[in-house]
């Protein structure tokens, strides 16, 4: 009798632990078919289109004229466009998102921590049309009032950008910079060093590969942006020559959002020709990432 | 201590950079015409665009060939509320919107001395329109014949006006269910295809077993396909080409003013048709040197 229970408990773990076994090994498989799904629906769909327009007349041309006849589709002027807004947003957004993360880190008192970190936080949860909106209403009139040109600009992209990887680059950064063993910053401490010293030139550089995560990561968010950027970059395809930091700009991912509503045929394969070479510089920085990872884990 | 007193900088530098932004922004108000324009235009796909683009001459057409000739670094929204927003906010734009959507958020300016209004529009006094036009070839079935007959009663005509466009005819008569059956299948412009699916629906209600098949492909698609005889109704938001009206019967479905638009605080209240190509191709780009 009682061997018999014994057994039959084990028999229902066992079950359980089948069942839940599929049901993970389910849960995985989704996300991984996810990624096989959008892979082949940008290749099969985005490498013919390609194929037809020609690689070197779709990626190295600047003249973008879906509407004329002969039609040209050249996405350069977007895959600079989206480069420049990209560097500009770190350029903004890098040396503000590490000086915050420091401050958090090792000087913020903790009742203002406490309020700091949450807003962070809520900086990240807030949408990206929010964002777009913010822009439009604020950031474009007052470049337009400081700087000069009508305010749809790179500049103004930059800064929406900068403003969106704050919470990116100061999140992964502060644990990065915490994650540093207090050995080091006690040994420099005792060594004479100010607190200062210690934080810039002993404890930041020890948690650079966390830091150059963070800017990656941000990097990958700036360059996939689209609705904030649409509403305050111009979208207007420029030629290289005529590129500036006042100017209007587009980038890979505005020029999908803006035409895909109307676009037919070639037009429409076009964007997602668009979409596979944006996807290409997704893959690129991710390879960068995983590379940073394995290197800093070898260390 | 170096690294904190580049820290101060940078942040000192900030801080003079949105006092310098709040001080400009009070001192400039009112409009000085040797400011650069602002040209804001549609997408390249947009069915409001071509339109404009062709009426105003900004499309060049030689032979086969046919270049829009923006200006470049004209500010370009995929959509009218997009338009408006920008315009609103900065004094020295213009763009171009349909006439429904006008609001007292920007200016609409007169063309050539005609303002845009729907009577305008109606007497064909203002320029700047475009019909929606619904296409068959041959003689039409009776399933179509009723559709049209539907599309151009007095219920037709109402959802032409709920929908903001500029009814084709005076309402004529009160259309009377059919009970026909069958399917309808419609090709064409994006533009005219939120209509036509207000019109479907309407029509689904008082005529359940009908149903249609529909194609939003652009207005020279679908007046190829109702020449072609895939389709039976072709929709186009365009006048018909020579050449393709003598191979089709052309309904009216409504007709849709094109404004254009400046910001409230512009001085200008009209501008000649041929300064507004001029602008928008980029041989003016001041307002000063607008007649």
């Amino acid at each position: 009798m009682v061997r018999s229970k014994i057994t039959n408990t084990e028999h229902k773990i066992n079950l359980y632990e089948n069942v839940m076994q599929i049901v993970f090994f389910i849960s995985a498989l989704v996300s991984v078919m996810a990624v096989i799904a959008i892979c082949l629906f940008l290749l099969l769909r985005g490498i013919p289109a390609i194929a037809e327009i020609g690689f070197m007349n779709f990626v190295f041309n600047e003249k973008w004229g879906p509407a004329n006849v002969p039609a040209s589709y050249g996405i350069l002027s977007m895959i600079v466009g989206s480069m420049y807004v990209t560097a500009g947003a770190i350029v903004i957004g890098v040396p503000i998102g590490l000086l915050c993360a420091v401050f958090l880190a090792e000087f913020c008192p903790d009742n203002l921590y406490r309020i700091v970190k949450p807003a962070v936080n809520l900086l990240a949860g807030i949408p990206s049309i929010i964002y777009g909106f913010f822009g439009m209403e604020i950031v474009v009139p007052f470049v337009r009032e400081s700087f000069g040109g009508n305010g749809f600009s790179i500049l103004s992209a930059s800064i929406i950008l900068g403003i969106m990887i704050l919470p990116t680059v100061i999140s992964i950064s502060e644990s990065s910079i915490r994650a540093v063993p207090s050995s080091y910053a006690e040994g420099s401490l005792g060594l004479g060093a100010t607190k200062e010293e210690t934080v810039f030139r002993v404890v930041v550089p020890a948690a650079k590969s966390g830091v150059l995560t963070s800017i990656i990561l941000g990097i990958g968010r700036a360059v996939g942006e689209t609705m904030a950027v649409v509403m305050v970059a111009g979208n207007s395809v420029m030629p290289l020559n005529k590129i500036a930091l006042l100017k209007p700009i587009r980038t890979l991912t505005t020029n999908i959002v803006t035409e895909m509503s109307y676009a037919s045929g070639l037009h429409e394969a076009s964007l997602i020709g668009t979409g596979v070479v944006l996807f290409v510089f997704i893959i690129i920085l991710n390879t960068a990432l995983s590379l940073l990872k394995s290197k800093s884990s070898r260390n | 201590m170096i690294k904190n007193k580049k820290v101060l900088f940078v942040v000192s530098v900030m801080i003079l950079l949105v006092l310098a932004g709040c001080s400009k922004e009070k001192t400039s108000s009112g409009f000085s015409s040797d400011k650069e324009i602002t040209v804001v235009a549609r997408d390249a796909a947009s069915g409001t665009r071509g339109a404009f683009h062709e009426i105003m001459g900004i499309i060049k057409k030689q032979g086969e060939t046919q270049v829009d000739n923006l200006v470049v670094g004209a500010i370009e929204f995929d959509g009218t509320d997009k338009v408006i927003t920008a315009v609103e906010g900065d004094k020295y734009a213009i763009g171009y919107i349909s006439l429904g959507s006008v609001s007292e958020r920007t200016k609409a300016v007169a063309v050539d001395g005609v303002k845009p209004t729907v009577e305008n529009v109606k007497s064909g006094a203002y320029s700047v329109s475009r019909p929606f036009l619904l296409v068959t070839k041959g003689s039409e079935n009776n399933l179509v014949k009723d559709f049209m007959k539907f599309a151009e009663s007095a219920q037709g005509q109402k959802i032409v006006n709920d929908m903001k466009y500029i009814a084709s005819a005076e309402a004529s008569s009160e259309y009377t269910s059919s009970g026909m059956s069958g399917t309808i299948k419609v090709a064409g412009s994006t533009s005219v295809t939120p209509l036509m699916e207000k019109l479907q629906e309407a029509y689904q209600q008082l005529n359940p077993d009908v149903k249609f098949e529909m194609q939003s492909n652009g207005s020279s698609q679908g007046i190829k396909a109702a020449i072609d005889g895939s389709y039976d109704i072709g929709m186009s938001s365009r006048e018909l080409k020579d050449e393709e009206a003598k191979q089709l019967n052309k309904h009216i479905l409504a007709i849709d003013g094109i404004a254009v638009i400046v910001n409230n605080d512009n001085t200008f209240d009209g501008l000649s048709g041929s300064d507004i190509t001029k602008i928008y191709t980029g041989e003016i780009t001041k307002w000063s040197e607008v007649k």
